[in-house]
């Protein structure tokens, strides 16, 4: 299913269109079969029986869910692979792999994975997993399919960038002329259009435009030269250090003997 | 000190202690494992590693510092005059392990999966190069440490051969413990939006591992110390003074590119801007890495015993509250602009670290006492030496302004500083900055233009329906602010392609608001046609 060929899927949010009626809030409950977590939607925030939220920022409504990065942090800092990128653009999480560090937690640029908390043997890291499997049977994600103005657009993404930009050309003075989600952090499968600055809706500007993966993996490549040559020097000098004291012993056991022998 | 019983140990002040907090520790580990961390701990998604990653494991591991240091100085380079300290810094080393492996128990949500990363792979993983490492180190620490309990038993084979691989053992346990330490920064090069710049570097790696060769000697210093305060047990005072000095060049390279580093990036002015950051920051630089470099750079402090603890001791408080500052203080901030509280660990998190560090001084002390931790010549002479020699005790009677009371109100200073700071910035920092929701009212306009609400859906007729009904979202919905989550996900499903709305006498569904209250009731028979089309 996940091959090179498999056109890699995103979600279009256009913050502009979005009337903050919550069907992506109720389709995602419905569709992960989540508790009812709040009174009033609009005052929910992410959490393990929570993916997506809709909130109220600088008078408009934004939605929050996974970014789906192009390169997850999460994925790269899992020690045992239970997050995974799939071709389509998912991100999903394998319970049963997780050892249940939480460095996915912690090194989110968008802060997203949630945690069981209050699981005391069998926590789950809990997050929005882009309907995987609704997307592997060529539907769109729950969100999108329900979401009555299009607000949340679901589509391929070189199609949706498309789409985005040419909202923005069609527009220009409504739009902020930028797509989040194009470059940030390499580029994410959620792509954000805007009329308002996307700091003051709580998407932070100021993460890199590159993936964050390369900052560790700069320094973990390296570890099997370092190793080797490590390996190497050391058994060198200790070659060398005993050879010295080896040498030296003989020495002044010739000595001695000569001396015996005087 | 009461006997209780002939064969009980006796009933000393620090035993009372450290059974309450065994006994706190015991209370708490069977709170994580039947509430969860939620309840024991004050972890959240916005600040996922506490203390017990903070403190257990990265100030765990560093313990073994000492350990690969002097390995490497005496079995690589064959210094041989360290010899003595091999065994300590070993044990010290692999009790620093055990305590990250068991603290780890806790911390991890899943502690019977910490296998998982041997065979599932992930090498971009820093996380998954830490699990090899810790795996892999402790094995050899193991094998490093097997002998001072082989050569106790009578079987004699195993103690040689492990006596016969000590070189490559050695070789691996320096490449391992490089590896180890540094990754340990690695960890947290990952996080550059959220790790205070104070302390997000490039070089963290290298920072974690420099520090950590101080620490090692320091450790030494200070394990040295206590032992002879403890045991009578103790090793030349000659080569601790050594230490001291190397800890001190360490420490001076390590400030130099501390220093260099936070030039280049531009953030030197952040550590003097009165926050809670700059404070810690310059308590960590001043009283944790100046200050003891320049008491140990002094000749008199540091061939003094006692001058000599409390620089060790300072070399040690400050490596620790450098790895509290990275992984609580710098990422307090981030936290917070995420709506997340201030961190400060649950008395359960602390009570599980205190746990661990008093198991760790009970088995270091039983390992002395039984096993031949430290030479047995140096034993001897210190038995035979008097009590009142002691240079501890001769320096309590020393003058008030000589350089080890000096360095004992340097000491004392700094764990004060320490404290006041961190409890300071906890209380003192502003609230929560939470986004503004803005005081207006949503311009809907754009998206209602949009607006398209499903068609008419057909209920499903019961056999004894008086007519088809249909729904009609455009009169339920009111079209200026649509509330779809009014209904749905709770009363209805929104996700089938083919509508299956039921609505039965049963008054759920459409019965919920169709009580004949809040609208026509779905049983009051005089008003059918509201709903019902008639045949």
């Amino acid at each position: 299913m996940d091959t090179q060929t498999v056109a890699r899927k995103a979600l279009l949010f256009d913050s502009t269109r979005c009337i903050g009626c919550g069907a992506c809030y109720s389709a995602c409950k419905e569709k992960n079969k989540l508790p009812k977590t709040s009174v009033d939607f609009l005052r929910d925030h992410l959490s393990a029986d929570t993916f997506t939220v809709v909130n109220r920022r600088n008078n408009r409504y934004v939605r929050r869910m996974c970014m789906h990065c192009n390169e997850p942090t999460c994925v790269s800092v899992c020690p045992v692979g239970a997050l995974v990128k799939s071709a389509a653009g998912p991100v999903s999480y394998e319970a049963s792999k997780c050892m249940g560090c939480r460095y996915c937690v912690q090194a989110c640029p968008f802060n997203v994975p949630q945690y069981e908390w209050d699981d005391p043997i069998t926590p789950r890291v809990r997050k929005c997993d882009m309907c995987r499997n609704r997307i592997a049977a060529g539907l769109a994600t729950a969100c999108a399919t329900v979401c009555p103005t299009g607000a949340t657009k679901f589509g391929n993404r070189d199609e949706l960038i498309a789409e985005a930009e040419e909202r923005i050309r069609a527009n220009p003075t409504r739009y902020v002329t930028h797509v989040y989600g194009i470059d940030e952090v390499g580029g994410t499968s959620v792509l954000l259009l805007s009329d308002v600055p996307f700091a003051s809706l709580g998407y932070s500007t100021d993460v890199l435009p590159q993936p964050l993966p390369h900052l560790t993996w700069n320094v973990l490549h390296k570890l099997p030269t370092v190793v080797s040559i490590g390996g190497v020097l050391m058994s060198g000098i200790w070659w060398i250090t005993r050879r010295r004291e080896d040498v030296k012993r003989a020495e002044s056991e010739s000595k001695s003997s000569r001396k015996g022998a005087d | 000190m009461t006997r209780l019983s002939p064969g009980w140990p006796k009933v000393t002040f620090w035993r009372v202690i450290l059974f309450i907090v065994l006994l706190a520790g015991a209370y708490s580990a069977l709170l994580r494992f039947t509430k969860g961390l939620g309840t024991t701990t004050n972890l959240s998604a916005q600040f996922p590693w506490g203390v017990w990653i903070g403190f257990d494991v990265l100030c765990g591991v560093a313990l073994a510092a000492g350990g690969f240091t002097i390995s490497a100085v005496v079995y690589i380079f064959h210094i041989e005059k360290y010899h003595p300290i091999i065994r300590p810094t070993i044990l010290t080393a692999f009790l620093g392990y055990s305590l990250v492996i068991v603290g780890l128990m806790f911390d991890l949500g899943r502690p019977y999966n910490v296998w998982h990363p041997l065979i599932m792979w992930n090498p971009h993983s820093v996380m998954f190069e830490v699990g090899w490492c810790v795996t892999l180190y402790t094995t050899v620490l193991m094998l490093e440490f097997s002998p001072l309990v082989l050569e106790k038993l009578p079987w004699k084979r195993p103690f040689k051969i492990v006596k016969s691989i000590t070189i490559p053992l050695v070789i691996l346990g320096v490449l391992l413990s490089t590896m180890h330490q540094s990754s340990l920064g690695t960890l947290y090069l990952i996080v550059p939006h959220k790790l205070h710049p104070l302390w997000y570097s490039p070089l963290l790696p290298v920072f974690f591992f420099v520090s950590a060769i101080a620490l090692g000697c320091a450790m030494t210093i200070f394990e040295s110390y206590l032992s002879l305060r403890a045991f009578r047990k103790q090793l030349d005072f000659h080569l601790l003074t050594k230490l001291g000095a190397v800890a001190a060049v360490t420490l001076s390279v390590y400030l130099v590119v501390r220093i260099t580093d936070m030039q280049s990036r531009g953030v030197l002015s952040q550590a003097f801007a009165p926050t809670y950051e700059g404070r810690m920051f310059l308590a960590e630089m001043l009283l944790g890495v100046i200050a003891p470099i320049v008491m140990l750079f002094i000749p008199r402090i540091r061939h003094n015993q006692f001058g000599l603890f409390v620089s060790a001791l300072m070399v040690v408080l400050g490596f620790v509250m450098n790895r509290m500052n990275v992984s609580l203080t710098g990422m307090d901030r981030s936290s917070v602009s995420q709506g997340g509280a201030h961190y400060f660990p649950s008395w359960n998190e602390l009570a599980i670290t205190a746990s661990i560090v008093g198991a760790g001084f009970l088995l270091f002390g039983l390992a002395v006492k039984y096993l031949d931790v430290f030479p047995p010549e140096d034993m001897k002479e210190i038995a035979a030496g008097k009590r009142a020699q002691l240079p501890a005790l001769a320096a309590f009677r020393a003058p008030l302004w000589s350089a080890t009371t000096g360095a004992f109100v340097m000491c004392v200073l700094f764990m004060g500083a320490s404290v006041a700071l961190a409890y300071d910035g906890i209380r003192r920092r502003e609230p929560a900055i939470h986004l503004s929701e803005g005081s207006g009212t949503v311009d809907l306009s754009r998206g209602l233009a949009e607006l398209k609400m499903p068609g008419a859906i057909a209920i499903k007729m019961g056999p004894d329906s008086p007519g088809q009904c249909f729904f009609s979202h455009a009169r339920h919905v009111n079209s200026k602010d649509p509330n779809c989550s009014a209904c749905h996900a709770g009363l209805f499903r929104m996700l089938p392609t083919t509508p299956d709305i039921t609505a039965d006498k049963k008054m759920r569904n459409c019965g919920v608001c169709h009580d004949g209250v809040k609208a026509v009731g779905i049983l009051q028979k005089e008003r059918c046609d509201s709903c019902h089309l008639k045949s």
